[in-house]
C-alpha cells in the first residue's frame, strides 16, 4: 500500500493518508455524507432530547447514553440545510472527538444511516471554496464511489463550534 | 525596550564607578538573603526577629560601603524594618527580599550582568547553571510513570510522618511511635535512592539516622529534635512539590541552600552539639500542643487504589441499572398482580440493586481523618507562635464523606481553628487567673446526622466578645449605634461580608481570616455554618455539609414541556399565589408579596425561552429560592415532586449556560436540567438594582 501526499490546502500542513479508509455513510436532505468509521462510537435510535436554553441553534440538547449525558447537534442546521421533522429512520450517530483532556462524545442527528464503505484515498477530491460559504469548512472533500458522490465531513470542524447563542 | 523604561532604568542604575564590582556585590547580597532565609527555617521562633534585623543591617552596610545608589532597596529594607512589629519577621523579610529582587532585576537587565548576578549563591564561588533539583528532575523525567508514583507515594508518606510525629511529641519515649515515624522516612529514603533522586534521599537519610539513634535509645528526642524533624518533613514536601513543578516545565523555588543548612543542623544534632542530648525531658509546661487521638483502630485494613474514572463509570452504570430495574418493575406491575413468582423475583432483584447502589455510592466516601490530622500540625505551630497552651482532641475521624468534599473543607476548618486560637483561647496566665486549667482544650468532632455530616470546632476559651463585635460592626457600617440587637444576633454579624476589615491579612502573617469567607465557602458546598458561645466558657462552630456533592435532593419543576430540578437546599418555600399578591412594576416587572416581603418574580419560561407555559402567575406555582441571604420568587407550571438525583456535568461544550448548574438523569431515564439557583437570584438583584437606579 503506497502512501500518497495530498496537496496542502491554504495554511494546512500536508496530510498523509493511507490508501483506503473506511467511512460510515448516511443521508441528510437529498445528499449522502460520510464520516471516518474510526470516529463512530455507536448508532442509536432517535430518542427524547432534553433541550438546553441559550445555546447555538444547531445544538438540539442532551441525551442520556447509558448513564452518560452527551450533547446532540442537529446536522441539518449545522450545515445550513432546511430543517425537517424527524422520521422513523432518523437516528443519532455518536462520534468521539478529541477534546482538551479526554475524548468527548457527541451525538449527530441524521436522516438515515446507510453502510460502511472502503473508499480509496485517491477517490477523495478536494472541494473548491464555493465562494466562502460558512459551512464549506465542514467539508473535507468529495468521495466518488461507483457512480455516486458522497460528501466527506470534517468532524472536528463540525463539532468545534462555540455554544454561545 | 520601551523608552519610558529606559528612563526609569537609568534612575535605578548604580554610578559607573562601582559597575565593575557589581556582580560580586549582587552575589554577596543575594547570599546574605539566602542565608537568612535558611536560618529562618531552621532557627528558633524567638531568633527570627534577630536574624531578619541583623541581615538587613548587614546588607545596608554593604550597599553603603560599595557606594551603590540602591535607593529602592534601602527604602524596601527601611519599610520592612518599620513594618516588622506589625507583619511579623517572615513577612517583613519577604517584603525586603522582594524589593531587593526587583531592583536587582532592573540593574541586571540594564547592565547585562544576567548570568553572573542571578546564579544561586555558592560558597565555592562562581556561577552554576543549574541546581541539584534540576539534575534530579532530569533523572525522574527518564521514567515518567515511576516519577508520578514516586511523587504521590512520597507525599502520602510525608503526611503519615507528620501525624505520627505529632503523636510522638506527646509521648517521646514510646517505641512503637518512634518506629511509626522511622519507617516511612526509611521508605521515602529507599524510594528516592532507587530512583536516584539524590536531594530527597540525602535529606531523608539524615532524618532517618536521627530516628534510628532515637529508637536505639542513643538519642533523646526533645523540642529541638521535633522541630527539626517537622522542618525536614516540610522541606522534603517542598522538594517533592518542586520536582513536580519542574517535571511540568516550570520552576518555582531554589531549595539547595535550605537543604544544605538543614542537613548541617541535623549533623550538628547527631554529633551531640549544643548539649541537647543530655537535657532532661521538657517540663509539661513547655510541651507543645499535646495531640490526642480518640481513635479506636489503627488502619490495618487492606485497601486498593482504583482509578477514579473507573469508579465514576461504575457509579454511572449502577445509576442506569437502578432506572432500568424501576422501569421493568413498573411495566410489569399488572403482570405481577397475577404472577406471584414474578413478583417475588422482581422484589429480589430490587433488593440486590438497592444494595449494589448503596455499596457503589459508598466507594466515593473517604474518612475525614486526613483533613482532621492536618489541623493537628496547625494547632501545634499556632500554639508555639502565640505561646498559648492548647490540647487538641479529634473525635470521629472515621466519619466518611465524599472524597471531593474532604479537600474542600480543609480550608474552612483551618480558618476556624486559627480563629479559635487567635481570638477565643486565652494565654495560660489569663486562664489561670480565670480559674481555668492552663492548657486550653480544642475539640474537633465529626459525625453523621441524617444525610449530612456535622463537624464541630469547640474551644473552652473566652467566648465571643459581644461588645467588641458590636463595636466593629458599627465601625464598619453594618449596623448603627442605635440598633438594638440581642447577643445571638450580634454573634451572627461575624459572618457578614464587610465585617472583617483590611487589617486582617492572609495566613502568612498569622492573623484570623474573615468568617464571611468561611461561610461563603461552606455554602458553596451546600452546607451551613453556625456559632454558639458562652462568655468566659468557650465557643463552638457548627458545620453541616451534605455527605456527598454528587447527589442532591431535588425538587422537580414542570415548565411548559420541559422539566427542571432545583436543589432543595436552595428552596425556601413554595406556594400558589393569589391574584392580589402579584403586583406589576413599570408595566412588566412583577413582584410577589410573600408574607410581608416583596420579592422579584421571574418566570422560568421567559428566562429560558420556553413557549406554551403558564403565563399568569396566579395560575402557576411560585417557588421561593434563596441564595446569599436573598430571596426571589420563581414561577413554574407545577411541582412534580421530590427526587434524589445524581448531578452530572453538561460537558465542556455546554458548561457556560446561564442559570443552569448541570443536569441529572431522572427517574424515567430522561435528562433534566438542574437550576443554578444562586446565579438566578444574583442576576435578579443585579438587574433589580440597575433598573431601579
Amino acid at each position: 500500500m503506497s502512501t500518497v501526499e495530498r496537496p496542502a490546502r491554504r495554511g494546512e500542513p500536508a496530510a498523509k493518508l493511507t490508501a483506503t479508509e473506511k467511512f460510515l455513510t448516511f443521508a441528510l436532505a437529498d445528499e449522502e455524507y460520510c464520516v471516518p468509521v474510526l470516529k463512530v462510537r455507536e448508532i442509536i435510535q432517535m430518542m427524547d432530547v432534553t433541550s438546553v436554553p441559550h445555546v447555538a441553534r444547531y445544538m438540539r440538547g442532551v441525551i442520556n447514553l447509558r448513564g452518560k449525558v452527551i450533547p446532540v447537534i442537529d446536522l441539518r442546521t449545522r450545515l445550513g440545510l432546511p430543517a425537517q421533522p424527524d422520521t422513523a429512520q432518523t437516528c443519532i450517530i455518536v462520534v468521539e472527538v478529541a477534546a482538551a483532556a479526554a475524548v468527548a462524545l457527541t451525538g449527530i442527528v441524521v436522516d438515515a444511516v446507510s453502510d460502511v464503505l472502503s473508499i480509496p484515498e485517491q477517490d477523495i477530491e478536494e472541494v473548491p471554496d464555493f465562494g466562502g460559504r460558512a459551512d464549506a469548512a465542514c467539508i473535507r472533500g468529495m468521495a466518488k464511489f461507483r457512480d455516486r458522490v458522497k460528501i466527506v465531513l470534517d468532524l472536528d470542524v463540525v463539532l468545534g463550534g462555540a455554544t454561545a447563542a | 525596550m520601551d523608552p519610558r523604561n529606559r528612563a526609569s532604568m537609568k534612575a535605578l542604575s548604580p554610578p559607573s564607578s562601582i559597575l565593575p564590582f557589581m556582580p560580586d556585590l549582587l552575589r554577596l547580597i543575594e547570599g546574605l538573603f539566602n542565608q537568612a532565609a535558611c536560618d529562618l527555617i531552621v532557627g528558633d521562633a524567638d531568633c527570627r526577629v534577630e536574624i531578619v534585623l541583623s541581615t538587613l543591617t548587614a546588607i545596608e552596610r554593604h550597599l553603603a560601603a560599595a557606594g551603590a545608589d540602591a535607593t529602592p532597596v534601602l527604602a524596601a529594607i527601611a519599610g520592612a524594618r518599620s513594618d516588622l512589629p506589625g507583619l511579623g519577621a517572615e513577612a517583613a523579610f519577604e517584603r525586603a527580599q522582594a524589593g531587593w529582587h526587583s531592583w536587582r532585576e532592573a540593574v541586571v537587565h540594564q547592565s547585562g550582568f544576567q548570568a553572573a548576578a542571578t546564579a544561586p549563591f555558592d560558597e565555592a564561588g562562581g556561577a552554576r547553571s543549574g541546581d541539584r533539583l534540576d539534575a534530579d528532575r532530569a533523572t525522574l523525567a527518564l521514567d515518567p510513570e515511576f516519577a508520578g508514583i514516586f511523587i504521590t507515594d512520597s507525599l502520602e508518606h510525608l503526611g503519615t510522618i507528620e501525624a505520627a510525629v505529632l503523636a510522638l511529641e506527646a509521648a517521646p519515649q514510646d517505641e512503637a511511635l518512634i518506629n511509626e515515624v522511622f519507617r516511612p522516612f526509611h521508605t521515602v529514603k529507599g524510594n528516592a535512592g532507587a530512583l536516584n533522586v539524590s536531594s530527597v534521599q540525602e535529606l531523608a537519610h539524615r532524618a532517618e539516622s536521627l530516628l534510628d539513634l532515637a529508637r536505639a535509645g542513643k538519642h533523646r528526642l526533645a523540642a529541638v529534635e521535633f522541630d527539626i524533624i517537622l522542618k525536614t518533613v516540610d522541606l522534603l514536601t517542598a522538594h517533592i512539590l518542586e520536582l513536580r513543578v519542574r517535571l511540568a516545565g516550570g520552576r518555582e523555588r531554589d531549595l539547595d541552600a535550605a537543604r544544605a543548612r538543614l542537613m548541617d543542623a541535623i549533623d550538628r544534632l547527631l554529633q551531640g552539639g549544643g548539649g541537647v542530648v543530655a537535657s532532661p525531658a521538657p517540663a509539661n509546661e513547655d510541651a507543645p500542643a499535646a495531640y490526642n487521638r480518640r481513635a479506636e483502630d489503627q488502619p490495618g485494613s487492606a485497601a486498593v487504589k482504583v482509578d477514579t474514572r473507573k469508579l465514576d463509570h461504575l457509579v454511572d452504570m449502577v445509576g442506569e441499572l437502578v432506572i432500568a430495574q424501576t422501569i421493568v418493575e413498573q411495566d410489569t406491575s399488572r403482570a405481577q398482580a397475577s404472577d406471584e413468582r414474578l413478583a417475588r423475583n422482581l422484589a429480589h432483584l430490587r433488593r440486590i440493586t438497592t444494595d449494589l447502589q448503596r455499596t457503589v455510592m459508598s466507594l466515593r466516601m473517604v474518612p475525614v481523618r486526613q483533613t482532621f490530622q492536618r489541623t493537628a500540625r496547625l494547632v501545634r505551630d499556632l500554639g508555639k507562635q502565640s505561646g498559648k497552651l492548647v490540647d487538641l482532641t479529634l473525635v470521629g475521624e472515621d466519619t466518611e464523606l465524599d472524597r471531593r468534599l474532604v479537600e474542600d473543607i480543609a480550608a474552612p476548618l483551618m480558618h476556624m481553628v486559627r480563629n479559635s486560637i487567635d481570638h477565643g483561647i486565652e494565654d495560660a496566665d489569663a486562664r489561670e487567673r480565670a480559674g481555668k486549667p492552663r492548657r486550653a482544650q480544642l475539640t474537633i468532632s465529626a459525625r453523621h446526622q441524617g444525610s449530612d455530616i456535622a463537624i464541630a470546632v469547640t474551644d473552652d476559651g473566652a467566648g465571643l466578645d459581644t461588645a467588641k463585635i458590636r463595636a466593629r460592626a458599627i465601625a464598619n457600617g453594618l449596623i448603627t449605634a442605635g440598633d438594638a440587637l440581642a447577643a445571638p444576633d450580634v454573634h451572627q454579624l461575624i459572618f457578614k461580608a464587610g465585617f472583617t476589615t483590611a487589617d486582617i491579612v492572609t495566613d502568612l502573617s498569622g492573623r484570623g481570616v474573615g468568617m464571611d469567607v468561611v461561610r461563603r465557602t461552606v455554602e458553596a458546598l451546600r452546607g451551613r455554618i453556625d456559632v454558639q458561645t458562652t462568655p468566659g466558657r468557650g465557643t463552638t462552630f457548627l458545620l453541616r455539609l451534605p455527605l456527598t456533592l454528587a447527589i442532591v435532593d431535588g425538587l422537580l419543576l414542570q415548565v411548559g414541556s420541559e422539566r427542571f430540578v432545583v436543589p432543595m437546599f436552595s428552596v425556601a418555600e413554595s406556594l400558589r399565589a393569589q391574584p392580589q399578591q402579584v403586583h406589576t412594576v413599570q408595566g412588566h416587572t412583577c413582584v410577589v408579596r410573600v408574607r410581608d416581603r416583596l420579592l422579584p418574580l421571574v418566570r422560568l419560561a421567559d428566562l429560558f425561552g420556553i413557549g406554551e407555559a403558564t403565563s399568569d402567575p396566579a395560575q402557576g406555582t411560585i417557588v421561593v429560592l434563596e441564595a446569599d441571604d436573598r430571596h426571589i420568587a420563581v414561577m413554574v407550571d407545577s411541582l412534580l415532586g421530590k427526587q434524589e438525583v445524581v448531578i452530572k456535568s453538561l460537558g465542556p461544550s455546554l458548561a457556560n449556560v446561564r442559570g443552569i448548574a448541570g443536569c441529572a438523569i431522572l427517574g424515567d431515564g430522561r435528562v433534566g436540567l438542574i437550576l443554578d439557583a444562586a446565579a438566578i437570584v444574583r442576576s435578579q438583584y443585579h438587574d433589580h438594582v440597575t433598573t431601579a437606579a
